[in-house]
C-alpha cells in the first residue's frame, strides 16, 4: 500500500508532444466533392496519445482536417502543431463529369445519419408506421421500392399489406409524403428530422426532381464490405476531445472516407457523448461504447474516460502474451493491476475452475511449502491430468451441448450415449474443431446424433441451424430466421440458405425407438411417412424452395451420395468466427466475462474489450490444432489470471479489463459438491425416471453433481435454486443471490442435514478428542483453501468457547464458513 | 442499490422483490389474482365444455339459458353463471411438453430461449403482498419435473420462479425451507449469524462483490420469514374446516384448489393448482371410462367448491379462475377406444376478477374438430387476463440481448386481443 501511494504522487504531466502523426498517411479521392478526414495525433512521453486535428495548421488550408476533392492530381497535406510537422500524401482521382448517382451513397446515408433508419424506428424488426428501411441501408433496393413504390410493410410476407402508395410525388416533389414526413409538415412519430431550407432537403427534392431514379445497381466499386474506425480504443483524458475517422471498404478493396455521413451513439453518455461530426467529449471516469452505422455496417469504438497520469507506472512483469495486451490496455487506461495473487489464493482459484474441485488440505499444505519457482506450472499441468479435470468439462459441455433427456430425444439412453460422446471427446482431448465437426455432421446413431432430437421429433433446421451458429460461432442468428437482423448485416436469405442444411434430416427405424438419422438425399420421398413431404426447406417469405448455401453465398448442391452437412462442417470450422468464439467461451470459464460479452453474442455494436488479444488467442488456438488443453494452460499461467482480487483505488471500479480477479459464485454443481467435500457427507441424487428400461431410484454413491448427465432427471431443488440451467434452451446461468438460497441456508436439508451427520467430517472430528484449534484449521484449510490468521483464530476460539455446548458452537461456525461468500465464491 | 435501501426494502418484500418493485402501480383492474386448475393431459373438449353428437355422453342443461355442457359435469351446470367458456381455443404444440410450453408461455418451444410463464409475468406486473412469495405451483411434478420448468420465468430471474411444493394432500406434506428444522434453535441462528459476520469480515474488505450486499438482505429477509408464522400458516390446510376440506375433495387435485384458494387470500397473485398430474386427462385408451369415472368427477367437485368458496369469501370478484389443459382431443376415437392429442380446436373455462361469467366465446363445426368462429389464441386469453389486471397486453419485454418479445404472443407473431366479450 504504501509502494502504491509513492506512485500516485503526481508528477508534472508532459504537455508537449514529443511525435506527431497524420491518420491515415496516404489516401484517394474518387470523385468531385468528395471529402476525406485526416486526424493529427499527437504523441506524449508518456505513451499517452491526443488528437491536436483542431489546434493544427494545415497546409492546403483544411478545416478541421478536411480535405475536399478538386483537382485531379497527387496533393501533399501537411499539419503543424508547435515546432512539428506531418504529411499525408493523397491523389485525387475524379473522372470526367459529375459523380454517379446511387441511391444509397446519396438518399441511403441521409436516412442513416438523420436517424430515420436506425432500429429504434423505420429500421426496426417491423418498420414503424408501415414503412420499412434497412438498417443503415443495408438494402438500398428495398428501401427504394418502400419509398418509391410505397407499401405498408409486414414481417413475415414480402407482400405490402395494404395497396401501394408512393411517398414520393413526382409532379410535386414538395408535396411528397417523404419530405413532409421528415420536415414535420405532416405529422410524424419520428418528429422532425431535417429543416426544409436544409441541405438533405435539398438533395431530396432534387433527386425526386430528377424521377428518383437508383442509380446503377450496386456493385463492387460501391457495396460496402466492412467499416474500418480509428481509433479502436481511444482513452481520453477528462479535459480532452478526439474525432473518430470511419472509412468504408468496398468491396473491391477501395477505401472512402464516411466519417461525415456516419451515425454515432453513445452507449453510456455518463461516460463520454459523441457530436454529429464523430468528436467525442468525455463526461465522467470509466469505459463505453460508440456505436457507428453507415452504409448497410455498423462498427464500434470503445472508450475509456481516464484518471490523472501515474507516475513511475511499475513494470508489470508478463508471463506470455496475454499479458502484453492485457496491460498495455491497463496502461493505457491509467489503471494499476492488482498484485500476483497469493499461493493460497492462487491454487484455490485454480483448482475451481480446472476440476470444479476445492484443493484438498494436503495439496495447499505441500502447495504452500514447495519453493519450486516452477510450481504454478507443476500444479496446472498436474491438475489437467486429473480425472476430476474430465468430469469438470464433461460438465462444462454437457451444458453447452444440452445433455438432457427432453433434449435427446426423452430416452435417458441417448442422453448418455451423446454424454459420453461428450467425455471421451474430453478425456481424449479431441481437438475441438473435430469435436464441432462430428456434432455438425452427425450422421446413423453415434452419440452426437442424438442432439438433433429434442423432444424427440428432429429440429426445426431454422432452430438447430441458429443454434450450432450461436454455440460455434458465438452469433446470435435467430434474429434473421423472420426478419434481416435489426443490428447487423445478416438477412433472412443468409439465414433459410444455411439452414437449408438441416432441412433433409430424417430419422428412421421402427423398431422401438431405435432411431438413425440421415439426410435425404433426393429431392422424393422414400415411401416413409417420417420422409415424404419434409425434406424441403422453404423461404418463409417467398415460400421458395431453398438450396443450402453457405454464407458467403457459395451453394452446396444436394447429392445422393453426401451428407450435405460435412460441407457446412468444413466450412464452419475453418472460418475465423469459430475459433474466436472457442477461445471466447474458455477464456469467460477463467474470468467470468468473455472478451466478447455476453459470450455469444458477437455482433460489430458488441466489440471485444481486448480485440487484438481475442484475434491472437483465436490464431494461437489455431495453430495448436484447437488444443483446448493447451489454450486452457495458456490462460491460467498467464499473470493476468493469477493477480489478486485485492483492489487498489485506480482498478477498484474495473470491471471488464482483468486488473484484479473478479469474484465469481460457485456454479450451482461446484457449489454442492464443495458442500460435500467440506462436510464429508456427499449428496445422494435420485430419480424416478426409467433409464435402460429399469427405474434407477439413486446415484452410486460418491456420484458427485459434476458428473450428473440429465438435469432433468436428476432433481435437485439446491441445484435449481443456484441457477442450474435444466437445457432445454441454450444455458444462460444466472449466479444471482435470491432470497431462495437464503431461506435453504437456514432452514434447508442440504446444510443441516449434513453438518449433524455422524458419518460426517464435523462429528468425527468433534468424537476424535482434536482441539477447538486442530479442528478450525481443518475447517479453513479444506472449505477456503488457507489457514485461519492470527486475528481471526483467537476471535473465533474465543466466540467457541463462550458457547454453552461445544457440539452446537461448532455446527454453527461450521455452517456459517458454508454460508460466507469466500466460501461460496471463486475469486 | 445501497444497502440501507435493499433491507428497508427486503422487510416487505418475498422472493426478491426490492424496492422496484414496491413501487411499482399497483394494477388498477379488478383482478389482484389468478388460480389456474391445470387439466394435465388435456381434456376432450367434446365430453366436457362443447358436448357434440359424437360425444358418447349427452349434453345438459345449465342455469344459464342457451348454454348446455356435457353430463358429465353436473354441479358447474348449477354454477355456469360465474364460468364462461372460449370452446375455439387454436393452439400449437401436439405433444405435452410442445403443448404445456405454448399453453403456459404462449410461444413454441425454441433452444435459442427459455420463455417467462404467464404467472411469473402476472408475478412481476403485479408484485408481492404480505410478504407472500407471489408466484406458486402446488404439487410440484414427481415424475418428469422438467414440465415444471415450462412454469419458470425464463429471463425475467428467479424472483419471478413459481415456488413449487409438494402435494398438500399427502399427510406427510411440508414446506422445505419455510421453517427451521427441529434441530435449529432461534439462538442457532443468532449464533450463526455472528460466526459469519466474523468469518467473512477478512474477505469482505478485501474483495468487493456485487453479491454480497445482496445475500445480506436475502438473509436478513429469510430470518424475518422464518420466525414469522403468519407466512407458514397460509400453506396449513388444517386451519381450513374439515368439511370445506371435504367438499373440494381430499385428493390431490382438491386440496391443491383449496390451497390455491388459501393462498391467494393471504397475498399469492398467481397459482397453479396442478393436482391432475397423478390423474391425468391424457386418455389415448378408453376415453370415455376415463372422463366419466376418474376425470369429470373430480373436476366438477373441486371447480364447483372453488367457485362457491371464492364468492363465499368475497374473493370472486377478484381472482381470475382458469381451467385449461395443454390441448383438446381428437374429435375420432382411435383403436384403443381413446382420443388423441387435439390443439387444433379446444375448450376452457373462465371467470372471476371481472370476467363474466355465463357467456360462450367462438364456436365449433359440427364435431368439435375445427373452429368456425372467433379462433382464439393463447395471446388471446392471456390479453383478456392481462386485461382483468389492468396491465398493459401490448407490452413487449426485451430479452438481455434486446429481443423483444410479447405477454400476450399470438400466433403469426401478432399481439393477442383481449376477448372483450368477457370483460
Amino acid at each position: 500500500m504504501k509502494l502504491f501511494l509513492l506512485l500516485l504522487a503526481t508528477t508534472a504531466f508532459a504537455a508537449d508532444p514529443v511525435a506527431v502523426r497524420l491518420i491515415p498517411s496516404t489516401f484517394e479521392l474518387h470523385r468531385a466533392g468528395a471529402t476525406q478526414q485526416l486526424l493529427l495525433i499527437a504523441e506524449y512521453p508518456d505513451g499517452s496519445t491526443q488528437d491536436l486535428t483542431d489546434s493544427a495548421q494545415w497546409t492546403p488550408n483544411a478545416p478541421a482536417g478536411q480535405v475536399t476533392a478538386a483537382t485531379p492530381g497527387p496533393i501533399q497535406v501537411s499539419a503543424t502543431y508547435g515546432n512539428l510537422n506531418a504529411t499525408a500524401a493523397g491523389r485525387i482521382e475524379t473522372a470526367a463529369g459529375p459523380a454517379e448517382f446511387r441511391f444509397r451513397s446519396a438518399i441511403g446515408s441521409i436516412f442513416t445519419k438523420r436517424g430515420c433508419n436506425s432500429p429504434a424506428c423505420h429500421g426496426g424488426v417491423k418498420g414503424r408506421g408501415g414503412l420499412k428501411l434497412s438498417a443503415a441501408s443495408l438494402f438500398p433496393q428495398d428501401d427504394y421500392e418502400w419509398i418509391v413504390k410505397g407499401g405498408e410493410f409486414q414481417v413475415l410476407s414480402a407482400e405490402s399489406k395494404t395497396a401501394r402508395t408512393p411517398r414520393i410525388n413526382l409532379q410535386n416533389p414538395v408535396e411528397s409524403l417523404l419530405l413532409r414526413k421528415a420536415t414535420g409538415a405532416t405529422p410524424h412519430g419520428g418528429g422532425k428530422r431535417f429543416a426544409v431550407d436544409s441541405p438533405e432537403y435539398q438533395t431530396i427534392t432534387n433527386w425526386i426532381q430528377k424521377g428518383a431514379p437508383f442509380g446503377p445497381p450496386e456493385d463492387d466499386t460501391s457495396r460496402v464490405t466492412a467499416l474500418e474506425v480509428y481509433p479502436k480504443i481511444l482513452a481520453l483524458e477528462k479535459d480532452q476531445k478526439h474525432r473518430l475517422l470511419v472509412t468504408a471498404i468496398m468491396a473491391n478493396g477501395r477505401r472512402e472516407d464516411v466519417t461525415a455521413q456516419a451515425l454515432y451513439l453513445a452507449s453510456d453518455r455518463q461516460i463520454a457523448t459523441v457530436a454529429e461530426s464523430g468528436l467525442v467529449t468525455p463526461a465522467a471516469l470509466g469505459e463505453t461504447s460508440i456505436l457507428i452505422r453507415a452504409a448497410g455496417q455498423a462498427a464500434a469504438v470503445i472508450v475509456g474516460v481516464i484518471g490523472d497520469p501515474i507516475a513511475n507506472y511499475p513494470v508489470v512483469p508478463k508471463n506470455n502474451f496475454i499479458d502484453e495486451h492485457i496491460s498495455g490496455k491497463l496502461r493505457r487506461l491509467r489503471i494499476l493491476p492488482a498484485a500476483l495473487s497469493s499461493d493460497v489464493e492462487f491454487l484455490r482459484r485454480v483448482c475451481l475452475d480446472l476440476t470444479g474441485t476445492l484443493p484438498p488440505p494436503a495439496r495447499v499444505t505441500e502447495f504452500v511449502r514447495s519453493t519450486d519457482p516452477k510450481k504454478r506450472e507443476r500444479v496446472i499441468d498436474a491438475l489437467i491430468a486429473t480425472p476430476e479435470f474430465t468430469d469438470y468439462w464433461t460438465f462444462r459441455f454437457q451444458d453447452l451441448f444440452r445433455v438432457a433427456l427432453f433434449s435427446n430425444g426423452i430416452n435417458a439412453k441417448w442422453s448418455q450415449m451423446y454424454g459420453e460422446w461428450i467425455r471421451e471427446s474430453i478425456a481424449k482431448n479431441k481437438p475441438y474443431d473435430r469435436m464441432a465437426w462430428e456434432r455438425l455432421s452427425a450422421q446413423g446413431y453415434d452419440g452426437p446424433t442424438r442432439h438433433f432430437l429434442p423432444y424427440d421429433v428432429i429440429g426445426s433446421p431454422e432452430e438447430t441451424m441458429a443454434e450450432e451458429v450461436r454455440v460455434f460461432f458465438g452469433r446470435r442468428l435467430e434474429c434473421a430466421q423472420c426478419h434481416n437482423h435489426p443490428y447487423e448485416t445478416w438477412s433472412q436469405d443468409q439465414f433459410w440458405g444455411l439452414a437449408a442444411f438441416f432441412g433433409r434430416m430424417f430419422k428412421m427405424g421402427d423398431t422401438g425407438n431405435e432411431y438413425v438419422i440421415f439426410d435425404h438425399p433426393l429431392n422424393e420421398g422414400m415411401g416413409n411417412s417420417e420422409v415424404n413431404g419434409k425434406i424441403q426447406t422453404l423461404h418463409p417469405r417467398t415460400k421458395a424452395a431453398l438450396t443450402p448455401t453457405l454464407l458467403d453465398g457459395r451453394v452446396v448442391p444436394p447429392s445422393d451420395k453426401e451428407n450435405p452437412r460435412k460441407a457446412l462442417a468444413d466450412w464452419m470450422v475453418q472460418h475465423p468466427h469459430f475459433a474466436e468464439a472457442a477461445v471466447n467461451r474458455v477464456w469467460a470459464e477463467f474470468f467470468g466475462r468473455g472478451l466478447v460479452d455476453p459470450v455469444d453474442d458477437f455482433r460489430s455494436t458488441n466489440p471485444a474489450t481486448h480485440p487484438e488479444l481475442l484475434a491472437r488467442l483465436a490464431a494461437e488456438f489455431r495453430r495448436n490444432g484447437h488444443d483446448l488443453r493447451a489454450l486452457m494452460r495458456l490462460i491460467v499461467t498467464s499473470r493476468t489470471y493469477q493477480l489478486s482480487a485485492e483492489t487498489n483505488p485506480t482498478n477498484r471500479a474495473d470491471r471488464v479489463n482483468y486488473s484484479h480477479a473478479l469474484p465469481r459464485p460457485l456454479l450451482a454443481e461446484v457449489l454442492l459438491d464443495a458442500i460435500g467435500q467440506v462436510t464429508g457427507v456427499a449428496e445422494r441424487f435420485t430419480t424416478t425416471v426409467t433409464a435402460n428400461g429399469k427405474v434407477t431410484q439413486q446415484t452410486p454413491a460418491g456420484t458427485r453433481a459434476i458428473q450428473l448427465r440429465e438435469p432433468d432427471l436428476f432433481h435437485s431443488r439446491f441445484l435449481d435454486l443456484y441457477g442450474r440451467p435444466n437445457r432445454l434452451a441454450l444455458p444462460e446461468r444466472s449466479g444471482k443471490a435470491n432470497l431462495g438460497q437464503a431461506l435453504n441456508m437456514l432452514a434447508g436439508p442440504i446444510y443441516n442435514e449434513k453438518l449433524a451427520a455422524s458419518e460426517g467430517r464435523l462429528q468425527k472430528l468433534l468424537a476424535s478428542k482434536a482441539t477447538d484449534e486442530a479442528i478450525l484449521n481443518d475447517l479453513y484449510l479444506t472449505a477456503l483453501g488457507r489457514t485461519p490468521d492470527a486475528a481471526e483464530r483467537q476471535q473465533i476460539l474465543t466466540a467457541l468457547s463462550a458457547q454453552p455446548n461445544r457440539n452446537e458452537a461448532w455446527k454453527d461456525l461450521f455452517w456459517a464458513v458454508l454460508c460466507s461468500r469466500e466460501f461460496a465464491e471463486n475469486h | 442499490m445501497q444497502r440501507r435501501n435493499f433491507l428497508s426494502a427486503g422487510s416487505l418484500g418475498f422472493l426478491g422483490l426490492n424496492l422496484a418493485d414496491l413501487l411499482r402501480a399497483k394494477p388498477n383492474g379488478k383482478a389482484q389474482s389468478c388460480i389456474l386448475l391445470w387439466l394435465e393431459g388435456g381434456p376432450s373438449q367434446i365430453d366436457t365444455w362443447d358436448p357434440k353428437p359424437n360425444s358418447a355422453f349427452q349434453p345438459i342443461s345449465t342455469n344459464v339459458p342457451g348454454i348446455q355442457i356435457s353430463e358429465l359435469l353436473p354441479q358447474l351446470a348449477r354454477r355456469m353463471d360465474r364460468l364462461s367458456l372460449v370452446r375455439s381455443m387454436h393452439t400449437r404444440g401436439s405433444d405435452h411438453p410442445q403443448g404445456t410450453h405454448y399453453a403456459i408461455t404462449g410461444h413454441e418451444v425454441n433452444p435459442a430461449m427459455q420463455f417467462p410463464s404467464i404467472g411469473s409475468i402476472l408475478a412481476k406486473e403485479t408484485g408481492a403482498r404480505n410478504s407472500m412469495p407471489p408466484h406458486v405451483l402446488t404439487p410440484h411434478w414427481e415424475k418428469a419435473r422438467q414440465y415444471e420448468d415450462y412454469f419458470r420465468s425464463g429471463f425475467l430471474g428467479p424472483e419471478y420462479d413459481p415456488m413449487c411444493i409438494p402435494d398438500p394432500s399427502k399427510p406427510d406434506f411440508q414446506i422445505t425451507d419455510l421453517s427451521l428444522p427441529k434441530s435449529v434453535s432461534a439462538e442457532a441462528v443468532e449464533n450463526r449469524k455472528g460466526f459469519l459476520q466474523m468469518i467473512d469480515r477478512r474477505y469482505r474488505t478485501m474483495v468487493e462483490g456485487a453479491e454480497h450486499a445482496q445475500m445480506d438482505g436475502f438473509q436478513a429477509q429469510a430470518t424475518k420469514m422464518l420466525l414469522n408464522p403468519a407466512v407458514r400458516e397460509a400453506f396449513d390446510l388444517s386451519k381450513e374446516p374439515a368439511k370445506l376440506r371435504d367438499r373440494y375433495g381430499r385428493d390431490a387435485v382438491g386440496q391443491s384448489a383449496l390451497m390455491a384458494r388459501r393462498l391467494i387470500e393471504a397475498g399469492t397473485r398467481f397459482v397453479t393448482a396442478a393436482g391432475f398430474h397423478s390423474n391425468s386427462w391424457d386418455t389415448h385408451a378408453k376415453n370415455d371410462e376415463g372422463h366419466r369415472d376418474r376425470l369429470c368427477p373430480p373436476l366438477d367437485r373441486t371447480l364447483s367448491t372453488l367457485l362457491d368458496d371464492l364468492k363465499d369469501r368475497g374473493l370472486y370478484d377478484s381472482t381470475v379462475v382458469l381451467a385449461m389443459g395443454e390441448f383438446g382431443r381428437t374429435p375420432f376415437v382411435n383403436n384403443d377406444r381413446g382420443r388423441d392429442h387435439w390443439p387444433n380446436c379446444w375448450s376452457l373455462a373462465i371467470g372471476g376478477g371481472g370476467i363474466a361469467g355465463g357467456r360462450i366465446v367462438g364456436a365449433s363445426h359440427a364435431e368439435g374438430a375445427q373452429v368456425t368462429s372467433r379462433a382464439t389464441s393463447m395471446g388471446d386469453l392471456f390479453a383478456t387476463i392481462y386485461k382483468a389486471f389492468g396491465i398493459d397486453w401490448n407490452k413487449e419485454y426485451d430479452t438481455p440481448i434486446g429481443r423483444p418479445i410479447k405477454i400476450a404472443n399470438s400466433l403469426e407473431d401478432q399481439t393477442g386481443q383481449p376477448l372483450n366479450d368477457l370483460l
